[in-house]
C-alpha cells in the first residue's frame, strides 16, 4: 500500500481541480455578474488545500499497485466531490447550506443531475457555468475510470471482457496504460461536446446554452441553466440534437475512438452491447410511445414519438433531462421510465446504472439455464459475440446484480426510515443509485423539500453507484489493508 | 415426449383429488351447515372428468422422461387449481365469480393464502374447513415438488447440491424415488400438524379452528377461518405456537425426517442453509422489534417482541399470518416485510420465495469478488459447509434470479397498466410470486377490490411462483417440444 504516492496524486488532483475554478471567474467577467470574487476565492482554497497534501510527498515516485487505485478512484470522487462545493459555499447567491452544496456538487460530479436549487434563470452566469463544467470534468472522469480503470481492477465482471489490451493484463503497473488511453479518449470526447455544442446552436439556441447543454449531454449529466430543463426551448429540433448525443454519451467511448480513428461505422455494428443497447432503447420507446399515443397523452404520433423517445433515452443513458412531466404520465410509464434507468448505459461510457453489458451477459446465461433443463449433459455455454464467456466473469457479474439489489433495496428503506413515502423512497434511491437525476414523487422535479439526512444518503448512493459499488466496498474488507 | 402417461397420471390426480371432496362433505354434516351438495356435485364432476382423462390411457406403462416431469407439475397445478373451484362455484355462500372462485382455489393450492372473500366468520363450516384443507394438500404437493422432484429436475441450481442421494442422479426414472421419498416426508408432514392442532387447542383455540389452523400453518400458506387472522384470538400463546410452527414449515422437511429418523437435532445445526434461516429471523426478529418499541407503536417489549417475531417469521416463510395491520407499521417495517418475502424459507420447504440455498450461495459469491478484488490472481472457488460448489450450480442460480427479476418486472408493470397504483401493484406481484398473501396498498387485507383481469395476472403468478418459475417459462420455449 503506496499512501505517500497516494497522497501524492491526490495532492496533484486537487491543484489540477483548483485552475478548473479560472473558466467560470473568467465567465463571471465577460458577462459582468459581479461574481468572480468566489471563484477567486475558491480557487485559492483549493490550490492550498492541494499544494499541502502534495508538498510532503513530492518525491514519491514508485508505481502505483493495483491496490491503490481503489483507493486512489474513490478518494477522487469523495474529495473532488466536497472540493467541488467550495464555491457554492463561498457564494451568497444562491445561499446554500453545507448539505445543499455538497449535494449539488456531488451530483454534479457524478453526473447524477438531481439538484437543490430552485429558480436557476436568476443565477449568475457563472454559477450556473461552473454546474454545467463540473458535470463535463465528471465525465471526463468516468471515462476514463471505466475505460481504462475498472477493467483493469477487475470490477464487476468487466475485466476479462472489456480489456483494451488482447489478453489479461500481466503486469499491475497502472500510470502508463491510464495515462495513454485517457488521452486518446479525452480527445474523442472533446470533439463530440465541440459538434453537439454546434448543433445546439444551429437549432437555435444561444451561444452561452449551447456550450452550457453540450457539457452536460456529452457527460450525460442533465444539469440545466433552466428550471424547465430542455423543454424550455420547445423545440423538437433542440430535443433531436439532444436524443442524438446522448446516445452518443451512452455508447461505449473506446467505441467512438476506434470509429473515429479507423473512420468507419462499422465497429459499432459489430459490438454486442451496443447492438443490445440500441435493441433495447428501440423496444422502450416503442412502447413507451404507443402508450402515450393510445392513451390519447399526446394527440399526433409525432409528439408521442417524440416526448417517448426523448425521455426513453434520456432515463435509459442516466442522462436526466425531462421535456415533459413523465412523473405523471398514465399507467405504468413513471415506473417503467425509472427501471429502465436500472438498465443504463453501455461501459466505458458516461451513463450509470447496471450497464447493458451486465443484463446482456445475465440474460444470456438465463437462457444458458433454461437450454440446459432440457439438455442436461450438453455442453452448453454463454457466448458473447461467438466466444465463451469465462465463469469467472458471469460469478461477478451475479454478484454486482445482487449486491445492487440489497443495496438499493437497503437504502430505499433507509430513506422510508428517515420519512419519505415509499414511491418517493425508491425512486430517490434508483435515480442516486444510478446517477440519472429526476424520480418520482416528492422528488420529481428536485431535492429540495427534503431532510438533510436524505441528501446525504442519497450524495452517498451516487458516489457508490458511480463507483460501481465493490470499489468502495472493498476497502472496508480487513483483507484489503494487509500486506 | 410421452404425452399418453402424462394423460394417465394427470387422469390418476384428479381421480384421487375428486376424493378430497369428501372429507367437507363429512364436516358439512357433522356441523349441520346443509351445505353438502356443492361438495357432492363436486366430487362427481371431478371423478367424470378423471375417468374420461383416465380411461383411454389406463394400459399405458412407459417410464416417464425428464421431460415429462416438468409437464405434470405445470398441468399438475393449473388442473387441480381449476378443479379446486368447482366447489366453490356451486356454492351459494359465499357467491363468488369464475375469476374469484378460481382465485381462491389456487390461492390455496399454491399456499398463498391471498382471499378474496370478506366475511370468513359468517360462512358454512364446511366451506372454511374445504379452504384449509385445499392449503394443507397445496403443502403436501409442495413438498414432494420440493425435495424430490426439482432437485431431479435441475431448477435454479438446486439439482447437484440438494440431490437426496449423494452424487449426481444417474438415470432419468423419476417414479420409484419419488413415491419413497414421499412416503417419508408426508408422515413428518402428518405429524407435524397434529402436534401442531394438539398446541393451537391446548392453548385456547375450538377443535375445528385448531385443526383449521394447523392445516395452514405447516403448509405456510395462511388462509384462517376469520377475517381478523390470528388478531381474532388476541393470545400471546396462540401467537408464539403459530410463530415456532411457521418456523418449522419453513425449514427443510428432509431435514425434520433425517431428525426424526436419528433422533438427533444436531442435523439442523449442520445444515449451513438451516444455520443461515436461524441468524436472519433472529436479526430480523430484533431488528423490528427494536423499532417497533422506539417508534412507539408496542411500547412493552415483550409485546413488541411478540409482534415482530409473528410477523417476522409469519412473511419470510410466506405464510401470511397478521396479528395486526403491519401494512400500517411506521417508516421501513412494511416495505422491509414485503422484502424479505423475496427470500423465503429453505429449500426443501412448504416456503415461496426464491430460498435462503440462492441468496446464501450469491452472498458468498459476492464475498469471493470482494477477496477476488484484492488478490486477483488467486482461485477462490465459492464454498458452503466446506463443499466446494460446483459451477453449473452457481450459474444456475444465476439465471434464476435473472428469470425472477425480469418476470416480476414485467407482471408488475402489467398491474400498473391495468391501473393499479405503484405500491398495491408491486407489493400484490411480490405477494403471488412468493406466495404470501397479504401485500400493501389496496390488497392489504383481501385482493376482492382489485380489476379481473389484475386477478388473473395474479392467479398466474402464484403457479409460476410456485413452479419456480423456470419449469413454467420452460414449456413455453420451443426447444423444449421439440423431439
Amino acid at each position: 500500500m503506496n499512501l505517500s504516492m497516494v497522497q501524492h496524486i491526490l495532492g496533484l488532483m486537487l491543484l489540477i481541480f483548483s485552475l478548473t475554478m479560472l473558466p467560470p471567474a473568467a465567465v463571471s467577467l465577460a458577462y459582468q455578474d459581479g461574481h468572480f470574487q468566489p471563484f477567486l476565492d475558491a480557487f485559492l482554497i483549493v490550490a492550498l488545500l492541494g499544494a499541502l497534501l502534495w508538498f510532503p510527498v513530492r518525491r514519491a515516485r514508485r508505481d502505483l499497485r493495483l491496490r491503490d487505485g481503489f483507493l486512489v478512484v474513490t478518494l477522487f470522487w469523495f474529495t473532488l466531490g466536497l472540493a467541488g462545493a467550495t464555491p457554492f459555499l463561498v457564494t451568497d447567491v444562491p445561499d446554500m447550506s453545507f448539505t445543499d452544496a455538497v449535494f449539488e456538487a456531488v451530483s454534479g460530479f457524478t453526473t447524477t443531475g438531481s439538484t437543490v436549487l430552485v429558480g436557476l434563470e436568476g443565477l449568475p452566469k457563472s454559477i450556473l457555468y461552473y454546474r454545467q463544467q463540473i458535470q463535463w470534468l465528471g465525465g471526463m472522469g468516468i471515462i476514463v475510470l471505466a475505460v481504462a480503470l475498472l477493467p483493469i481492477l477487475g470490477i464487476g465482471g468487466m475485466s476479462l471482457y472489456k480489456a483494451e489490451t488482447p489478453g489479461p493484463v500481466k503486469d499491475d503497473k497502472l500510470t502508463p496504460r491510464i495515462a495513454q488511453t485517457a488521452k486518446a479518449l479525452w480527445a474523442g470526447y472533446l470533439l463530440l461536446t465541440a459538434v453537439c455544442a454546434a448543433c445546439y446552436y444551429l437549432a437555435g439556441m444561444g451561444a452561452f446554452d449551447a456550450f452550457a447543454h453540450a457539457f452536460t449531454t456529452l457527460s450525460t449529466g442533465g444539469f440545466s441553466t433552466y428550471d424547465d430543463g430542455l423543454s424550455h426551448f420547445g423545440s423538437a429540433a433542440v430535443e433531436y440534437v439532444a436524443i442524438l448525443f446522448m446516445l452518443a454519451g451512452g455508447t461505449n467511448f473506446a467505441l467512438h475512438f476506434l470509429a473515429l480513428r479507423g473512420r468507419s461505422m462499422r465497429g459499432y455494428l459489430k459490438d454486442a452491447e451496443f447492438r443490445a443497447y440500441v435493441g433495447i432503447l428501440a423496444v422502450l420507446i416503442l412502447v413507451v410511445s404507443s402508450s402515450l399515443y393510445l392513451t390519447g397523452r399526446y394527440g399526433s404520433i409525432a409528439d408521442a414519438f417524440r416526448h417517448g423517445a426523448f425521455q426513453v433515452v434520456s432515463l435509459q443513458t442516466s442522462t436526466g433531462y425531462v421535456t415533459a412531466e413523465f412523473a405523471a404520465w398514465p399507467g405504468a410509464l413513471p415506473a417503467l421510465l425509472m427501471l429502465a434507468t436500472f438498465i443504463g448505459g453501455c461501459a466505458g461510457s458516461t451513463g450509470g446504472g447496471i450497464k447493458v453489458m451486465r443484463w446482456l451477459l445475465v440474460f444470456k446465461q438465463a437462457l444458458v439455464e433454461l437450454r440446459r433443463l432440457i439438455h442436461p449433459r450438453g455442453e452448453i455455454l454463454v457466448r458473447l459475440a461467438k466466444r465463451p464467456v469465462p465463469d469467472r466473469v458471469i460469478n461477478a457479474v451475479t454478484a454486482f446484480f445482487a449486491i445492487y439489489l440489497m443495496l438499493f433495496g437497503g437504502l430505499t428503506l433507509l430513506l422510508m426510515a428517515l420519512g419519505l413515502d415509499q414511491v418517493s423512497a425508491w425512486s430517490a434511491v434508483a435515480t442516486s443509485l444510478n446517477n440519472t437525476g429526476p424520480a418520482l414523487g416528492s422528488v420529481a422535479s428536485n431535492f429540495t423539500g427534503v431532510p438533510d439526512s436524505v441528501k446525504w444518503t442519497c450524495a452517498l448512493a451516487m458516489i457508490i453507484g458511480r463507483l460501481e459499488l465493490f470499489t468502495l466496498i472493498v476497502l472496508f474488507t480487513p483483507d484489503f489493508w494487509r500486506g | 415426449m410421452n404425452l399418453k402417461m402424462v394423460q394417465r397420471i394427470l387422469g390418476l390426480m384428479l381421480g384421487m383429488f375428486s376424493l378430497t371432496m369428501l372429507p367437507p362433505i363429512g364436516v358439512a354434516l357433522a356441523y349441520h351447515d346443509g351445505h353438502w351438495l356443492p361438495f357432492v356435485a363436486s366430487f362427481l364432476i371431478i371423478a367424470a372428468v378423471a375417468a374420461l382423462l383416465w380411461l383411454p390411457v389406463r394400459n399405458e406403462r412407459g417410464d416417464l422422461r425428464l421431460r415429462d416431469g416438468f409437464l405434470i407439475v405445470t398441468a399438475f397445478w393449473v388442473f387441480l387449481g381449476l378443479a379446486g373451484a368447482t366447489p366453490l362455484l356451486f356454492s351459494d355462500q359465499p357467491v363468488l365469480s369464475f375469476t374469484d372462485a378460481v382465485f381462491e382455489a389456487v390461492s390455496g393450492f399454491t399456499t398463498t393464502g391471498a382471499t378474496v372473500i370478506i366475511g370468513l366468520d359468517h360462512l358454512p363450516i364446511s366451506i372454511l374447513y374445504y379452504r384449509q384443507q385445499i392449503q394443507w394438500f397445496g403443502g403436501m404437493g409442495i413438498i414432494v415438488l420440493a425435495v424430490a422432484l426439482l432437485p431431479v429436475l435441475g431448477i435454479g441450481g438446486m439439482s447437484l447440491y440438494k440431490a437426496e442421494t449423494p452424487g449426481p442422479v444417474k438415470d432419468q426414472k423419476l417414479t420409484p424415488r419419488i413415491a419413497q421419498t414421499a412416503k417419508a416426508l408426508w408422515t413428518v408432514y402428518v405429524l407435524l400438524t397434529a402436534v401442531c392442532a394438539g398446541c393451537y387447542y391446548l392453548a385456547g383455540m375450538s377443535p375445528f379452528d385448531a385443526i383449521a389452523h394447523s392445516f395452514s400453518t405447516l403448509s405456510t400458506s395462511g388462509f384462517s377461518t376469520h377475517d381478523a387472522s390470528f388478531a381474532y384470538f388476541n393470545s400471546h400463546a396462540i401467537d408464539w405456537i403459530a410463530t415456532v410452527f411457521m418456523f418449522v414449515g419453513g425449514a427443510s422437511f428432509a431435514l425434520h425426517f433425517t431428525a426424526l429418523r436419528n433422533h438427533t437435532l444436531g442435523v439442523y445445526w449442520r445444515d449451513p442453509e438451516f444455520v443461515a434461516y436461524f441468524k436472519l429471523v433472529v436479526a430480523l426478529i430484533v431488528f423490528a422489534t427494536v423499532y417497533l418499541i422506539v417508534t412507539g407503536v408496542f411500547p412493552a417489549t415483550l409485546n413488541a417482541l411478540r409482534h415482530a417475531a409473528f410477523q417476522v417469521v409469519s412473511l419470510l416463510t410466506g405464510t401470511g399470518y397478521v396479528t395486526t395491520g403491519f401494512a400500517h407499521w411506521p417508516g421501513a417495517l412494511p416495505v422491509l416485510l414485503m422484502l424479505i418475502t423475496f427470500v423465503g424459507g429453505c429449500a426443501g420447504s412448504t416456503t415461496g420465495g426464491m430460498k435462503v440455498m440462492r441468496w446464501l450461495l450469491v452472498f458468498k459469491l459476492g464475498v469471493g469478488e470482494l477477496k477476488r478484488l484484492v488478490h486477483p490472481s488467486a482461485e477462490i472457488p465459492v464454498k458452503i459447509a466446506d463443499r466446494i460448489i460446483p459451477m453449473q450450480v452457481v450459474t444456475g442460480v444465476a439465471g434464476f434470479f435473472a428469470i425472477y427479476l425480469i418476470v416480476f418486472g414485467v407482471l408488475m408493470l402489467l398491474l400498473m397498466i391495468i391501473g393499479l397504483d405503484q405500491v398495491t401493484a408491486w407489493s400484490a406481484m411480490a405477494s403471488a410470486l412468493n406466495n404470501i398473501g397479504p401485500a400493501l396498498g389496496e390488497v392489504a387485507a383481501h385482493f376482492q377490490n382489485i380489476p379481473d383481469a389484475a386477478k388473473w395476472i395474479c392467479i398466474v403468478a402464484m403457479i409460476t411462483g410456485r413452479l419456480e418459475i423456470f419449469t413454467l417459462v420452460l414449456l413455453l420455449t420451443p426447444a423444449f417440444w421439440r423431439r
